[in-house]
């Protein structure tokens, strides 16, 4: 399969030719444009199952494709000149995250089909236009070589989400949620983008692979205990991750940076399912994943990543039980979930925290979709008080919700339970022996309470029950174009978690930690890319409970008691003919929690207390003393202008008077610094 | 290397033919005195100048007068008295350029006019003086051909002689010119006392020699009346007093020629008297101090008392020429830098200015020409709202001015930026501050123009506008190059550092 | 006996002064141009001692030429002078202003 990464440039480059054709001919096309999606979609995703099966062939790929500005300044480290280049990076990783990527965007361009095309929306062009080039950049990020095309990709699928959320603009909300969603990402990645110019500065490299990367001049810096820029290598490699982390954070949708991802939900559903669940948010915990060597080396940053994980999937989980739309309660679903990979991440576990991004993907985005299929259902009704009884009347869309459902709460044997067991089991090994660890593990089990209790008020209040409206009680049919991606992610997330049974490994001794191999480059990897080349770089040590089947056992148990429990009392409070609301229970608390923990406001505060008078301070010194030297320099160049321009008399005599004394004066001058008198 | 090998005389080609199609337009006149059929007289002159500029690009691209390994090493004539190496021959095609944009032009502007083949016949007189300028390698040629530039130009000047304008500006450019020649003289002549010589050469060995060492004197005053020369020719202050009025009196076209052609043949007299002749070190050792201190002063004057004294002209031919004199004050940084380590890259920067200039000044000069042609005045008021009517010459002028203001990416920003970045790598910081800030002014009164044009209402409604043909093929062409000489700027690059290069 | 060289660039030096001082304060065109004239004729002085003095007849010739572009200028100044004439009706060269500053 030598030849095949000739074609890697396609998987990213077909999205993009859709894009074009979407952007010019659109209006003129059958379906306004979908089919150059789904088949450019479609092609995707076979040169992306091609190339994973090239990777399991025990091949990967690493190749700078163009060089487009070099330049000579000598890094911190002695490294001298600097070259940005586009390249590719096909290894285990990057090759599963183009299944997962491709999969989920056909996926999600056949359900348009039936979402939007159905619907009758106008615009269609500019939102498969968007979605084309959402999916070029976000392909384009994965395979991405180096950090700054990396970061040059990664605002690229911004500016999409911008102009994905932002697509029915004619509303009030959707371009206020476009533009916060847009503002706080941005905000973030301004500090990604300072991290990479620090990182191109110090070393000299951004390159993720190879001898000359980043992560490898990290190391040696670190080793030779060098000084780097007044500090030791360890704190500017700390201080760098987390420059970077800032992107992340924004990206991915972690506290404090998490609050744009609900508004996000103003989007089209199926924009949220593809964006906002299964990918774009994914950028983030991806670029953990793909620099995890440059994280490894510092036990500082990988401790903050565990703990805003951490605390982020408790913090999102609590949000996401008081809300009524479906949407948001699947929009703190996922910024909770994320948290956990996070959480994985951040304990080192490289296997755990890609395994969930891969089964949260599928589950998510058939949660998202299957909402999207209930919205249509409901003849675009997304309160869920206001539905109820449609488990009979849509039987596909139920079982396929409930299997997402199932893996979202952690249910064994379903998708969800195996990633994220594992997280949990990774962070509590370490945390035995480090207290913070400990306490971000403990936010992350108490999330699987309420991740459980959420989930399943959700699926009782949509589908149990009586009908408490007129169209829950008429529903609108969905066509197959809806029931397929369905029925695809259901099966994938009922099964998805064989991947990597590692719990059973442990327990029974088998070697079916499918995923864990794959990634640690038994089949084709680059060299430094894998997992045990990380688990050497880190700095944790583990400790277990007994012995690691105790360990592994309490762990299991304990987080499916939690789900269960959560699951058990939504069943009691939710499943039953008629719900009623019992948020007042839980009195002023429920009121912060349904205020979003006062986030926004905090956030608004900041803008409008305090950085708005700043701007206006500046504002003032800009209009008065810049715009006063700017006016007074003008003032007076024509006031000298008018001045010079009287020495032309007119009079030919002057000018001829005004010759001798020039030669005069330069003649002394000259003459007295030359001593020629 | 060559399958036919030219006689040597040939290689002062382009000033010859420049020369013959002079006495050709004679000729003609000669054989129909009256004669104003303008398709004749502007064919012969066209048809000469773009001889002279194909002989002269064909030259510099076949290696005449270049050093390297394909080149056919520098050629002097006449025991040296003329020279024709790269420099020449770059400064031969600035001069063939402008003339043959100017005289193409001129088929429009001039039409109904009196004197049709004197015009035609002065003009490639006067450039011939500047293309044996370029070639002169001695005093008495430089002198001599400086007259040859100069009387057709005061003539040229004053061609309307029913325009008070016209002779005003005549008798000024006349009057001043007369003094600068005479001091120039007089400088020659002080320079002889000191050092015996007229040709560039012998004067440099003999100071080289130390034989002029009991001459100081005489000879920093001869050096200092050489610079004044050099200053009137070159529109340089204190010798820049003719350029405002001659160029505001004088016919449009004449102007765009004086002011594009004979400025750089001023500046191409005056690299390669003070490379050639006057030594640096040698003559500062002599003279006790280094020369280019005098084109430091000059150059930040000149471009300071340009700029300034055109940011608040209301008259736009007038802002024209001011703006001219700014930027031989850009272009003497060129000598100005010679001192430091990177002198070449210096004057190799000033000579791309040249060349850029030579193009967008003219183009802009002729862009007046076709306003006079058209009759719609003369001051910025005048020109509001012309971009309704000719779109296509208004945006050449906003390409003419945006270039000479240097905004990017525009010849004219480069050729700036060249000489900017190259001010700062010799070392003369306050040259290079001066630069910004004076282009930051003209970014003021160029752009004043364009907003003239484009975007201010006219104050009356005109009728619609003629569309010249040679006044737009001038002024079009000139656009287009003032725009693609930037992907063909590594080549001038290259020729102009080299020729640099091979003088100092 | 030879005349020192020093007394040949005096006068020379002292007709270049006297020429200038003409130049600056003579409104009549006609005599500006004299005075032009006695600017190059100082220069031709200087020309010709240093020849002499040098030894070398460069100066000489050159002097010739000089003379006869001093011609060729004063014919064109004539030309100009007539039609100043013409146009302002004086050949005073302070009377046409009409373009100034």
């Amino acid at each position: 399969m030598e030849g095949v990464f000739d074609y890697a440039p396609a998987i990213a480059l077909f999205p993009l030719v859709a894009f074009v054709v979407v952007l010019a001919f659109g209006t003129y096309l059958p379906k306004k444009g979908a089919l150059p999606g789904i088949i450019a979609t479609g092609g995707s995703l076979l040169l992306s199952l091609v190339m994973a099966a090239a990777v399991a062939s025990g091949e990967a790929y690493h190749e700078t494709l163009y060089e487009w500005a070099a330049g000579d300044a000598t890094s911190a480290t002695g490294v001298e000149g600097v070259s940005f280049t586009f390249g590719l990076l096909i290894d285990p990783l990057a090759a599963l995250m183009l299944v997962i990527v491709s999969l989920v965007a056909f996926l999600v361009h056949v359900f348009s089909l039936g979402y939007m095309n159905a619907e009758g929306e106008t615009g269609l062009p500019r939102y498969y236009a968007g979605l084309g080039l959402f999916t070029f950049s976000m392909l384009a990020f994965v395979v991405a070589d180096n950090l700054l095309m990396a970061f040059i990709f990664f605002e690229l699928v911004g500016l999409c989400s911008f102009l994905l959320i932002g697509f029915w603009f004619r509303t009030k909300s959707a371009p206020s949620a476009a533009k916060k969603a847009f503002l706080v990402t941005r905000f973030g990645d301004y500090f990604f983008l300072i991290g990479v110019v620090a990182i191109a500065a110090t070393f000299g490299t951004v390159a993720f692979a190879g001898d000359d990367s980043f992560v490898t001049a990290a190391e040696t810096a670190i080793d030779g205990g060098d000084q780097l820029f007044g500090f030791d290598a360890q704190t500017w490699v700390t201080i760098t991750g987390l420059l970077v982390l800032g992107g992340v954070i924004g990206k991915s949708a972690q506290f404090p940076l998490h609050t744009w991802l609900p508004d996000a939900m103003e989007g089209p559903t199926t924009v949220s399912a593809l964006i906002h669940a299964a990918t774009m948010v994914a950028a983030g915990v991806y670029l953990v994943a793909r620099m995890f060597g440059y994280y490894a080396l510092s036990p500082t940053t990988l401790a903050i990543i565990a703990f805003v994980g951490g605390f982020t999937a408790l913090f999102a989980a609590t949000m996401g039980v008081v809300k009524d739309d479906i949407k948001q309660v699947l929009a703190y679903s996922t910024i909770s979930q994320y948290g956990y990979m996070m959480l994985g991440l951040g304990v080192g576990g490289y296997v755990a925290g890609v395994f969930h991004l891969m089964n949260h993907a599928f589950f998510k985005a058939l949660l998202f979709l299957g909402a999207g299929a209930v919205i249509v259902i409901m003849h675009h009704e997304q309160d869920m008080w206001k539905m109820g009884g449609l488990k009979d009347k849509a039987p596909v869309t139920y079982y396929t919700f409930l299997a997402g459902a199932l893996a979202l709460a952690g249910i064994i044997p379903f998708s969800g339970f195996w990633s994220k067991d594992e997280i949990l089991y990774d962070a509590l090994i370490v945390g035995l022996e480090e207290p913070v660890i400990m306490a971000a593990y403990a936010m992350g089990l108490l999330a699987v309470f309420f991740t459980g209790f959420y989930t399943f008020r959700m699926v009782f209040l949509t589908f149990h029950g009586e009908p408490r409206s007129e169209v829950a009680e008429d529903p609108h049919p969905v066509g197959w174009s809806i029931k397929a991606p369905l029925l695809v992610l259901g099966v994938l997330a009922v099964v998805a978690g064989i991947a990597n049974l590692a719990p059973v490994a442990k327990l029974a001794g088998v070697d079916i930690t499918f995923l864990e191999h794959w990634l640690d480059g038994e089949y084709g990897a680059i060299e430094g890319l894998t997992y045990t080349a990380y688990g050497e770089l880190l700095a944790y040590e583990t400790s277990y409970i007994g012995s690691e089947q105790v360990t592994v056992l309490v762990a299991a148990g304990l987080s499916l008691l939690l789900a269960f429990s959560g699951a058990g009392l939504a069943w009691l409070l939710y499943n039953k003919p008629e719900p009623v609301a019992h948020t007042e229970r839980l009195g002023s608390a429920g009121k912060v929690i349904e205020d979003n923990y006062y986030q926004d406001e905090y956030q608004v505060w900041l803008a409008e207390g305090l950085t708005l008078p700043l701007a206006r301070a500046a504002d003032r010194f800009d209009q008065t003393v810049i715009d006063g030297i700017v006016d007074g320099t003008s003032t007076a160049s024509l006031f000298g202008s008018d001045r010079i321009r009287r020495l032309q008399t007119g009079i030919v005599t002057n000018y001829a008077a005004l010759i001798v004394t020039g030669v005069i004066v330069l003649l002394l001058v000259l003459g007295f610094l030359g001593g020629w008198f | 290397m060559e399958p036919i090998q030219l006689p040597e005389w040939t290689a002062l080609g382009p000033a010859l033919l420049l020369a013959a199609t002079a006495i050709a337009l004679f000729v003609v006149d000669s054989i129909s005195p009256r004669s104003t059929n303008r398709n004749v007289l502007a064919g012969i002159a066209t048809t000469g100048s773009l001889a002279a500029l194909g002989v002269a690009v064909w030259f510099s691209m076949a290696g005449v007068g270049a050093t390297g390994v394909d080149g056919f090493g520098v050629i002097e004539l006449f025991d040296g008295q003329f020279v024709v190496d790269q420099l020449a021959l770059y400064f031969m095609i600035i001069v063939a350029v402008v003339t043959a944009l100017v005289v193409v032009a001129s088929y429009d502007y001039m039409a109904g006019h009196t004197y049709q083949a004197e015009y035609y016949s002065l003009v490639l007189l006067a450039a011939t003086g500047m293309a044996t300028m370029a070639a002169a390698n001695s005093l008495v040629t430089i002198f001599i051909a400086l007259e040859l530039a100069s009387l057709p130009s005061y003539a040229l000047v004053s061609i309307l002689k029913d325009n008070r304008g016209s002779v005003e500006a005549g008798l000024k450019y006349f009057l001043v010119g007369a003094l600068s020649s005479a001091i120039f003289l007089y400088g020659i002549s002080l320079v002889y006392g000191a050092t015996g010589y007229l040709q560039l050469g012998n004067i440099a060995s003999v100071i080289e020699a130390g034989d002029a060492a009991a001459y100081d004197g005489l000879l920093g005053l001869g050096i200092l009346f050489l610079i004044g020369g050099i200053a009137f020719k070159t529109a340089s202050v204190p010798f820049h007093f003719w350029a405002p009025e001659a160029y505001e009196g004088a016919p449009a076209p004449i102007s765009a020629f004086l002011s594009s052609a004979s400025k750089a043949a001023g500046f191409v007299i005056a690299f390669r008297v003070f490379t050639e002749a006057f030594p640096l070190e040698a003559t500062a050792g002599v003279i006790g101090i280094d020369w280019t201190v005098a084109f430091v002063a000059l150059a930040i004057v000149t471009m300071t008392v340009g700029n300034f004294a055109a940011a608040t002209q209301d008259n736009v031919k007038r802002m024209l020429a001011y703006s001219s004199i700014g930027h031989a004050g850009y272009a003497l940084i060129g000598l100005a830098g010679l001192s430091a380590d990177g002198g070449e890259l210096v004057m190799g920067a000033a000579m791309m200015h040249l060349l850029v200039y030579g193009f967008m000044n003219t183009g802009a000069f002729l862009f007046v020409a076709l306003a006079e042609h058209w009759g719609v005045g003369r001051t910025f008021e005048d020109y509001n709202g012309l971009g309704r009517r000719a779109p296509v010459a208004c945006f050449a002028l906003a390409i003419f001015m945006f270039s000479l203001a240097g905004i990017p990416p525009l010849g004219g920003f480069w050729s700036k930026y060249f000489l900017f970045s190259s001010a700062l790598e010799a070392g003369l910081l306050v040259v290079a501050a001066a630069l910004v800030i004076n282009s930051a002014l003209s970014l003021y009164y160029y752009s004043r123009l364009v907003k003239a044009v484009w975007i201010e209402d006219p104050v009356l409604e005109r009728d619609a506008l003629t569309q010249p043909t040679g006044l737009y093929a001038a002024i079009v062409v000139a656009a287009v190059m003032t725009v693609v000489l930037l992907p063909g700027f590594g080549p001038v690059v290259d020729t102009a550092l080299e020729a640099a290069a091979a003088i100092v | 006996m030879t005349v020192a060289i020093e007394y040949y660039v005096l006068l020379s030096m002292g007709l270049f002064c006297i020429g200038l001082f003409g130049v600056l304060t003579r409104r009549n065109a006609l005599m500006f141009l004299m005075s032009v004239e006695l600017l190059l004729n100082a220069a031709n002085i200087n020309l010709i001692a240093f020849a002499f003095y040098h030894g070398n007849l460069t100066g000489q010739v050159f002097a010739l030429f000089a003379m006869a572009l001093a011609a060729a200028e004063v014919a064109v100044g004539l030309g100009i002078i007539l039609v100043l004439y013409r146009n302002f009706r004086d050949v005073d060269v302070t009377v046409p202003t009409t373009m100034r500053w």
